[in-house]
């Protein structure tokens, strides 16, 4: 298997060039301008498909390497997301309003992984593996879960909004954040805490989102970020 | 009058730009298909606006000291603002009028309070360019919970979809920023209002996978619907 941190997605994983990582540590920001530079290297290989609305590039347009890595950030957030709810469903132990949302929420993050993998091709991260540590068999940790998923998503599209250079990928991004802010303040009202907690939305970096992640130990071993003939035929690590 | 230049039954493009520059190329792009629309966003960023007051702004708002964003973005910031007029004037009264209960009232409350900082927030950060605010007539429909709950839900759906709209044409770093910690709050909101009155179910909070956006002129257009700008 690929050699990566065995407990969560990092930085370096979601952008296999080394550009960004390269960028970032060396200038410990503006954000912007290393953004700016990473520019030059267009990611190339796209699958430019029949994409929901907001995911259809302009043809032949190659997003810069920054992009793709925000878009790869996403994917690896919706397949956590996804992964949770679709575990939740099978394992059948929640009940009233609490699994409708499930139900519906699982549908969507399942939508939003396919729209993404589709829109990068074969720049797409692989699905890392996950243990939910028992929290999906349970209606009352599946619900705070929920709510931790979905405010640590929401934040963290917002804090990438400002840092994505293709306008068709902003708006696919924007399509996607008042989606998981809507589950969000749904699970949060079923569980009776305030749905919209705040007059404006904080964000979160991709370190600080990437360290939440981590704190959850839900990520048991990332694949890598692109197939190649050194590691194809491996599908699974253990954790 | 406040605003004597504005028609009387709703706010339009034009409404947004005293200026006239971006209506002027707004009424020909109009005509044509959506692409274009960016085209003459990018032909009105080149006049500067100017008068911005850049105080202390909570979070997303802090523009750098001196940076004057482009036509396009106080257009843009002007028709965020004349929507969040209209909710905090909606949820306002709503809330004086003393006649929603339970979850409802709660909600109406919180609510009122988030517009009102919106309000602010824009107001501040558009300071002489700010547009002004309308005279509202909302039609009975702050005093009777059923119809407070179907407004507040389609005020919220549309605020959703009108600043997802607006996200890719913003030009300045730090009002997409603004915008976008605005957007998620108007959802968190549609989201909780639906849940309220639909329980989980009908309506749905969370309809589609992916929000639906929605143009500059097909939001005013629904707001003009809802006849409750007077003047």
């Amino acid at each position: 298997m690929f050699q990566s941190s065995n407990d969560l997605p990092t930085l370096e994983e979601l952008d296999r060039d080394g550009a960004l990582r390269e960028g970032a540590e060396r200038t410990g920001l503006p954000r912007a301008a290393f953004m700016r530079r990473l520019g030059a290297f267009a990611g190339a290989g796209l699958v430019i498909g029949g994409l929901p609305a907001e995911f259809a590039f302009a043809q032949g347009s190659a997003p810069p390497a920054s992009d793709i890595a925000i878009l790869n950030y996403a994917l690896t957030l919706e397949y956590l997301e996804s992964s949770f709810y679709n575990e939740a469903n099978s394992k059948g132990a929640l009940s009233g309003q609490t699994k409708s949302f499930s139900k519906v929420v699982a549908q969507h993050e399942t939508a939003h992984v396919a729209a993404l993998k589709k829109a990068l091709g074969s720049k797409a991260i692989k699905e890392p593996k996950f243990d939910f540590k028992g929290t999906t068999s349970k209606q009352s940790t599946f619900q705070q879960t929920a709510i931790a998923l979905e405010d640590t998503g929401v934040k963290a599209y917002l804090g990438q909004a400002g840092n994505i250079k293709t306008k068709a990928i902003l708006a696919a991004a924007a399509s996607i954040l008042p989606v998981e802010a809507r589950h969000s303040a749904w699970i949060r009202n079923i569980v009776g805490q305030t749905p919209a907690p705040d007059a404006f939305q904080p964000s979160a970096t991709m370190a600080q989102v990437l360290q939440v992640v981590k704190g959850t130990g839900f990520v048991v071993g990332m694949a890598s970020a692109a197939p190649s003939g050194a590691h194809t035929g491996n599908p699974s690590m253990t954790g | 009058m406040t605003m004597p230049n504005r028609s009387h039954d709703g706010f339009t493009v034009a409404d947004f730009d005293h200026e006239g520059a971006v209506a002027e190329t707004a009424a020909k792009a109009e005509q044509v298909t959506g692409g274009t629309r960016a085209g003459f966003l990018r032909k009105s960023g080149a006049l500067a606006g100017a008068g911005l007051v850049a105080g202390s702004i909570p979070v997303g708002l802090s523009f750098a000291q001196g940076s004057a964003p482009p036509a396009s973005d106080i257009a843009i910031l002007n028709y965020a603002l004349t929507l969040e007029y209209l909710e905090s004037s909606f949820y306002n009264e709503a809330v004086s009028r003393g006649k929603l209960s339970g979850a409802t009232a709660d909600f109406a409350k919180l609510v009122a309070q988030h517009e009102a900082a919106h309000v602010q927030a824009l107001q501040k950060v558009l300071g002489s360019k700010a547009v002004k605010k309308p005279t509202f007539d909302f039609k009975g429909t702050t005093e009777a919970q059923s119809t407070f709950q179907k407004t507040a839900m389609t005020l919220e759906d549309v605020g959703v979809t009108a600043y997802e709209g607006q996200a890719p044409k913003i030009k300045t770093p730090a009002i997409l920023a603004a915008a976008g910690s605005i957007l998620p709050v108007e959802a968190r909101h549609a989201s909780w209002i639906r849940d309220i009155i639909g329980h989980g179910s009908n309506p749905v909070p969370a309809p589609d996978a992916f929000n639906p956006a929605a143009s500059m002129s097909q939001v005013l257009s629904e707001v003009k619907a809802t006849g409750f700008i007077k003047s």
